[in-house]
């Protein structure tokens, strides 16, 4: 502690003499430039770096700790929404009975070797051998999707993603069409303006509605004068 | 004060063209009076025809029979004869979920392989795809066979490649090689068909094809800056004969690298940014690669000194065809192929194989369609446009009033879109007819053929479907009414074609009509005389059959021409067959006589005039005036022609292109100026012309910039002083 006050004494120290000697200079040099660089203990430059990175430290954990809480609220949020979203439960049970039955089937097969239970077991598979998009429910009527989508459409939307994204996508640098010939346009021999110089499409709902007031405006005018 | 007022007009003047111009594009349609010199027509100028070609994604080549094979965005396959003068012969339909990846020959045979997983061969008699086999690997990014032609080779996105036995009327799965860690882009089999190099994300595999083991990884560089954390695509790789590599990947370098120890040899860096496509040589001594900004670099095998028997690969030359994605090459002989987003097939003869200012070393860009996708009504003013998944039939407008030529009209009535017709199933529609009349409209897929019956009135249209049609318009490639619209024409396979009668709401069919010279090859033109006693039609094998349709039997067939026609028409007064080839040749044939008359024999003695010879877009239609019996009326792309048989052909020293100085010629001297050409450049890029019943003009435009408007996205390149 005496160091630091040693320090900051001496530097201050320092500073009044050499206002002194600046005075005595003849030449009116700028003081920033002659004096020395401040005094600074180890210790205190140590604790300040420590200081810093705590606080760093800190802030980053708070915001973390942030981001989590948001996270887990709209989570549950969103958890919730899903519970409002569904069906009652009753009606779920109803179209979707198979995974249960699938486990207390797989739970036979882990307990019984019996041919009979074999025989069961076909019969069962076989009768659920049916397309994959199609359910039976207790009822009389089925579920199945209206058109066949099959796994390869997912694939090829994916492949067809990738091509578009290292063509097209971030990164790519592009520019448009419109940008390219109004360029030619004014580079060529003939130079002209650019390629739909005056946008005519600009604000059309604004001027559909303008044209509305006005229709409304012409109204009313009509009708006071009458 | 005049100075002043002079400075002011001259501002005017400036603005006036450009007001003029934005006033004609919006106004779709305008009405112009033009002097012909033997005649003034109306012209209806219509540009209300939305055309929009398909971007190219593949082309293959196979230079024994001179074919390139393109295939399109939209799954379309187009076939092209380079040898005479590179004509689209023949084009495949798509189909709604085909997007096609590669392409391959395989002797005459043609496979593509695409996203939806599959192998398809084509039958290119019956322009459809002849099936299609399931890879079962995902999406395919690569086809390629060996140079024997015995084994297919397929790039999967699951990381396998899969091998194909290639057997006489079909492929078989053979086995798979061993499964990689990330998708195979592209392939390339080593000459001898003992090594396959695939190009994958970050590297380049090499395969052992007998133990279908991995051999050699070449790992490629990943970009900088950015593009470090982005995987690099080695988006196209070439396997050579003396093990050489190249590869070019989605950083914009073509490297180069030595196939039995796996090492990096050198390493061009092309462009900022992809090289989408690679293509060597016949010779191996020149590669081409096509980039994302439209360029095409070429590297060749030489040595830097001449006469120094160190060779290396030396970047040469660089050709700016596109304005987009280059996505597609060829390397032909004498010519660099190209095709890529900006839909145009680009051919540029390279100056050292073919001789410099001749007509071989010209550039060639292949813009549009070679046969016609507009259907005229010529009595009632209707007219059809084909899309690939819908029709349209518009009304002309109407303009009353008459002016002086080069005039622009008033339109009294606007022109309107009637009838909006969306296709069935998942093929795109082949071809599509119009009856002279208006009254019927049919058009055909590839598995399919739609009648439909239209009723016209003043203010009301009704359309219905004719439900019942002969079982024998199945796979039809050409549609055609006969001028009184009592019989429907189809082209059908085995070049033969079936003549269907209509009646007020049902078709009954009547005969097959087949000709004797066994020709499979598809048939493309089908015309039939005005007053219904002939069927001319014209197939892909060159060969021109006339049938009487009175006795329901062929009547002759004009002698053979080496080249393909591309219109066909009979004259209705003097039953004169008009044929154009694609070689821009003329011949005029008597049906009465069979033979050619002797206009035709003339032309033929004098030679037809050079710069009519040069043109590089072919003549698609031929139609007559009814007013004067001596005028054919033809079209390409940049012009339209009136040939008056009357007067005499143009001397080869005499300007082609002599309207202009016509008109500037007294009337006395015109007269002795004039010859037989008359050609119209007012209106570009012509689509359709045709001549209606009350002798106006329509004339279908689609100009070049506004398609071009309309493509995706090009690079972004920063230019000096924009």
């Amino acid at each position: 502690m005496g160091k630091t006050q040693r320090g900051k004494n001496a530097s201050l120290q320092k500073k009044a003499e050499r206002k002194k000697a600046a005075n005595d200079f003849t030449l009116s040099l700028d003081s920033s430039d002659e004096e020395a660089p401040e005094e600074v203990t180890f210790e205190d430059s140590k604790a300040q770096a420590f200081q810093s990175l705590k606080q760093a430290l800190d802030t980053a954990r708070r915001e973390k700790e942030q981001l989590r809480e948001k996270r887990r609220k709209r989570q549950e949020f969103f958890q919730e929404q899903k519970k409002n979203k569904l069906l009652p439960a009753d009606v779920l049970e109803e179209i979707d009975p198979t995974p249960l039955k699938k486990q207390k089937q797989s739970e036979d097969e882990a307990g019984e070797e019996a041919r009979e239970e074999d025989g069961e077991k076909e019969e069962g598979h076989a009768k659920e051998r049916k397309l994959p998009h199609d359910r039976t429910l207790k009822g009389s009527y089925t579920v199945t999707t209206v058109t066949e989508r099959e796994a390869a459409h997912y694939q090829r939307q994916a492949a067809e993603d990738f091509i578009r994204s290292r063509l097209y996508g971030p990164g790519s640098c592009r520019s448009t069409s419109n940008e390219l010939l109004s360029l030619q346009n004014k580079r060529g021999t003939n130079k002209g303006a650019a390629v739909q110089f005056v946008k005519k499409d600009w604000a059309c709902k604004e001027k559909a509605k303008a044209e509305k007031l006005k229709k409304r405006w012409l109204h009313k005018q009509q009708m006071s004068s009458s | 004060m005049t100075h002043f007022r002079s400075l002011f007009l001259l501002r005017v003047i400036n603005v006036v063209p450009d007001v003029f111009k934005r006033a004609a594009l919006n106004t779709n349609l305008s009405f112009f009076l033009s002097h012909c010199q033997m005649g003034e027509f109306k012209v209806h100028r219509v540009r209300f025809f939305d055309y929009m070609p398909s971007a190219i994604r593949a082309m293959a080549f196979n230079s024994h029979t001179e074919r390139l094979a393109v295939a399109r965005a939209d799954g379309a396959v187009e076939i092209f004869h380079f040898a005479d003068n590179y004509f689209q012969e023949k084009v495949i339909p798509g189909r709604d979920r085909r997007a096609i990846e590669a392409l391959c020959w395989v002797g005459h045979r043609l496979f593509s392989a695409g996203l939806d997983g599959e192998v398809t061969e084509y039958d290119l008699e019956n322009l459809r795809a002849r099936y299609s086999i399931e890879a079962y690997g995902g999406p395919i990014w690569a086809i390629s066979s060996n140079s024997q032609g015995t084994l297919l080779a397929a790039g999967c996105e699951d990381g396998t490649v899969k091998m194909f036995e290639i057997l006489e009327e079909r492929i078989q799965f053979q086995r798979n090689l061993s499964r990689q860690n990330g998708r195979i882009i592209s392939l390339s089999w080593h000459p001898s068909g003992a090594l396959i190099a695939a190009g994958m994300m970050d590297m380049v595999r090499i395969f052992d094809t007998e133990t279908g083991h991995a051999t050699h990884r070449l790992l490629v560089e990943r970009g900088v800056g950015a593009s470090k954390s982005r995987e690099v695509v080695v988006w196209s790789v070439a396997f050579l004969s003396d093990y050489t590599i190249i590869s070019g990947d989605s950083v914009g370098k073509v490297q180069i690298w030595d196939g039995l120890t796996g090492t990096l040899i050198r390493t061009h860096l092309v462009t900022k940014w992809d090289v989408l496509a690679l293509s060597i040589s016949q010779d191996e001594s020149s590669v081409i690669a096509g980039t994302s900004e439209g360029t095409i670099v070429q590297f060749q095998f030489i040595s830097s000194t001449v006469g120094q028997q160190d060779k290396h690969w030396v970047r040469t030359r660089t050709f700016k065809n596109h304005s987009h994605d280059v996505r597609a090459l060829v390397h032909t002989d004498t010519a660099v192929v190209s095709g890529g987003m900006d839909t145009q097939v680009v051919v540029r003869p390279l100056l050292d194989k073919v001789e410099k200012n001749t007509q071989e070393s010209a550039l060639r860009k292949i813009a549009f369609p070679h046969r016609s996708l507009v259907s005229c009504a010529k009595k009632t003013g209707l007219l059809l446009f084909q899309f690939p998944d819908h029709l349209e039939l518009w009304r002309l407008g109407e303009s009353d009033g008459n002016g002086t030529p080069g005039e622009s009209l008033p339109v009294k009535r606007n022109p309107e879109k009637l009838i909006q017709l969306k296709r069935k199933g998942e093929d795109h529609i082949c071809c599509s007819t119009l009856s002279p009349c208006g009254s019927w409209l049919a058009y055909s897929t590839v598995s399919s053929v739609c009648l439909y019956r239209l009723q016209l009135s003043s203010n009301n249209i009704s359309i219905q479907k004719v439900s019942k049609l002969p079982k024998e318009l199945r796979s039809v490639h050409q549609l055609c009414f006969s001028s009184d619209s009592s019989r429907l024409f189809a082209s059908s396979s085995l070049s033969s074609v079936i003549v269907v009668a209509l009646d007020q709401t049902e078709c009954k069919y009547l005969h097959t009509l087949k000709h004797k010279s066994g020709s499979k090859q598809p048939i493309h033109i089908l015309s039939p005389s005005e007053d219904g006693q002939w069927l001319a039609t014209a197939n892909t094998g060159c060969e021109i059959h006339v049938f009487n349709l009175r006795k329901m039997k062929l009547h002759c067939s004009v002698p053979a021409y080496s080249s393909c026609p591309t219109a066909v028409s009979i004259h209705p007064t003097s039953c004169n067959l008009l044929s154009v080839h694609a070689d821009q040749q003329i011949f005029e044939f008597s049906l009465k006589q069979k033979e050619y008359t002797e206009w035709s024999r003339q032309l033929q003695r004098q030679g037809l005039h050079p710069l009519w010879l040069q043109r590089d877009t072919p003549i698609t239609r031929v139609t007559f005036n009814p007013k004067n019996p001596a005028h054919i009326v033809l079209h390409d792309t940049f012009m339209f022609c009136i040939i008056d048989q009357s007067l005499p052909l143009p001397e080869p020293e005499t300007k082609l292109y002599n309207q202009m100085l016509l008109r500037s010629l007294p009337q006395p001297l015109r007269l002795r100026e004039s010859h037989a050409f008359k050609i119209c450049k007012n209106y570009q890029h012509l689509l359709s012309v045709n001549l209606l019943e009350d002798l106006s003009l329509v004339v279908v435009e689609r100009p070049l910039l506004d398609i071009m408007s309309q493509l995706p996205a090009p690079v972004r390149q920063k230019k000096f002083a924009t």
